[in-house]
């Protein structure tokens, strides 16, 4: 999408094996017929339910109330059902039709199963057949080498590789023989980085690796890593000099992104902090983001009024001036920061 | 049966009626806070409000007046973090706050530990904590090992990327009972059954009891690889730990 004339890449997370619904929320009811299901509106605008199988039932994130919808929908769909199917086409359905509209769907299935064998098999077919739902380039995502690239092999087009980085560096050798775009991250050979000097290092060393190869700038998706607020105060300067240093080292070209959610852990009223959170990593330099283009979009994100107090009290918390969270939490409690 | 007005502190008070609701709790919390001196209510008073300063400087006073070590570590700090886990566990307060409480506490213990390792009393347990071979993430560990601490455990922490090895040699060289492996990819949890099984191998296994945790980390992975159990927070794996220890505090 274009954001003050210039493009944002929105890499959508939308289609991930993790992904939950509560089960005391609103998505989860009694279908018609007895079961328990979720509902959900389809590709073709009529309200269906995604049934939940009771082999489900027995599992613990079931017992707990978290209901991994996603995951569902695609056993459901590789065994041949047809409401898994059609859950699949509506979470594509939305997230193109969503107000900015993804330009890469990211697509993981890591706990589709603990056998890799099962994860390759998923990732394969479910390139495959959101391909079919889509003309939206796909980003193959998981912490298995193997399983990216049998996703790579059944992408047709430009897939985005998610991701490499220094403990897996031999990926950008993948996408830098396949000619595709790959997200290369600022994680460490031995751990994450404590601040902003180490993500630039380790991402520099990523970039000019992949430079080296051949790969094109404007092919690279520079993952700063983005930590909870909630854990310490100087987290968010960390991404965000981060991103200003690595923008000033590399030009215009190269993409910077990151997992702009992963900021709010730990916090109530997380939909404000991840959209202070966006509008501050724009402004040092990012022009990416993976994110929810359902629950985030991103054009109200840009135009939100800033001097809104949540607005402020969040962005006074991302810019480390709010120890411990604390007038954020306190402004909650009393309510100042509207429902969550 | 202690009542609520047999505490003399009135923030204490407040914080048992405002946020503990469940039965049982309210009696346990209640009754252990009836048993304790003012001194020691004013000490988990300032640490429920995470505040490391005032937490530091009652201690201090408070031993120098002639406390004893573990009182005021039973019915100061764990007694002020009961409180708070509850309230964390019920969304009363959130990761900041249970942070704050957890660095007051650890400005309580710098001075009660020197003295309970000299007169050889053995904190609630050691725990040997570490992220799995492969696996860099620590977040979520790391908030668990300032729990345990909080909670009165002593804990190695191996840090990431641990190999069964190292987990296997902290284990034997701090003589440790319990262990706690975290995973936070589905590539990297395989690495905990490994190391539960070179555990097996090295035939240390009976000796010592072992938790997972991390995010793709379900109860059911945990019974396939035969861990001794499967905490899904920081709150959840001192619970935990102190069932798989049979510890409550001792009060």
């Amino acid at each position: 999408m274009k954001l003050n004339g210039a493009d944002f890449v929105i890499i959508g997370e939308n289609i991930h094996t993790t992904r939950m619904v509560l089960r005391n929320g609103k998505l989860v009811v009694t279908a018609p017929g007895g079961s328990e299901a979720v509902r959900y509106v389809s590709a073709a605008g009529e309200t269906r339910f995604l049934p939940i199988p009771e082999a489900f039932k027995r599992t613990q994130d079931y017992g707990e109330g978290r209901i991994k919808h996603v995951k569902i929908a695609i056993h459901d769909a590789m065994a041949g059902g047809f409401e898994g199917l059609e859950y699949l086409r509506a979470l594509v359905g939305r997230q193109s039709a969503a107000g900015a509209g993804a330009d890469f769907l990211d697509l993981n299935v890591d706990e589709v199963s603990l056998r890799p064998a099962e994860q390759i098999d998923a990732m394969r077919w479910l390139v495959e057949t959101i391909q079919s739902m889509t003309d939206i380039p796909v980003a193959v995502d998981s912490s298995n080498l193997e399983t990216i690239v049998a996703g790579l092999d059944a992408a047709r087009g430009r897939a985005l590789l998610n991701s490499a980085s220094l403990e897996r560096i031999g990926a950008l050798e993948i996408a830098a023989s396949r000619g595709i775009p790959v997200v290369v991250t600022a994680a460490g050979e031995k751990g994450m980085p404590q601040d902003d000097l180490e993500r630039v290092a380790n991402a520099s060393r990523m970039v000019d690796a992949a430079l080296e190869l051949g790969i094109a700038k404007s092919d690279l998706y520079v993952d700063a890593l983005v930590f909870p607020i909630s854990v310490d105060s100087q987290f968010g300067i960390h991404c965000f000099d981060a991103i200003r240093a690595l923008r000033a080292k590399y030009g215009p070209e190269i993409h910077i992104t990151g997992g702009l959610s992963n900021v709010s852990f730990g916090l109530p009223c997380r939909r404000v902090i991840n959209d202070v959170f966006i509008n501050l990593a724009v402004a040092a330099g990012a022009d990416s983001g993976i994110v929810d283009p359902v629950a985030t979009d991103v054009r109200r994100v840009f135009t939100l009024d800033k001097q809104a107090r949540p607005y402020q009290l969040a962005e006074d918390m991302l810019l480390g001036r709010d120890r411990n969270c604390k007038s954020f939490l306190r402004a909650y409690r009393k309510g100042e920061l509207g429902v969550a | 049966m202690a009542e609520i007005a047999d505490i003399s502190n009135e923030f204490i008070r407040q914080e048992i009626d405002e946020f503990i609701e469940r039965a049982d709790e309210r009696e346990r919390i209640i009754s252990l806070f009836s048993r304790s001196s003012p001194g020691m209510q004013a000490i988990a008073a300032a640490l429920i409000d995470g505040d490391n300063e005032l937490v530091d400087e009652l201690t201090q006073a408070a031993l120098a007046a002639g406390a004893e070590a573990l009182e005021v570590m039973d019915y100061g700090l764990i007694a002020g973090m009961a409180i708070v886990g509850v309230k964390f566990r019920q969304n009363f307060i959130f990761v900041p706050e249970v942070l704050a409480c957890a660095r007051a506490m650890k400005a309580g213990m710098k001075h009660i530990d020197p003295i309970l390792s000299a007169s050889g009393i053995e904190p609630l347990g050691k725990v040997v904590m570490g992220t799995v071979k492969g696996d860099l993430h620590d977040i979520g560990k790391n908030l668990c090992i300032m729990m345990l601490r909080g909670a009165g455990f002593e804990v190695i922490d191996l840090g990431v990327d641990t190999s069964s090895d190292a987990f296997i040699d902290a284990v034997e060289r701090h003589q440790a009972h319990l262990m706690g492996m975290s995973a936070l990819l589905t590539t990297t949890m395989p690495n905990m059954g490994k190391t539960i099984d070179a555990f097996i191998d090295a035939d240390l296994r009976d000796g010592v009891k072992i938790m997972v945790g991390g995010a793709p980390v379900t109860q059911e992975f945990a019974d396939d690889m035969g861990a001794d159990g499967y905490g899904k927070d920081a709150l959840a794996c001192v619970a935990l730990a102190k069932k798989l220890l049979g510890v409550e505090s001792r009060t």
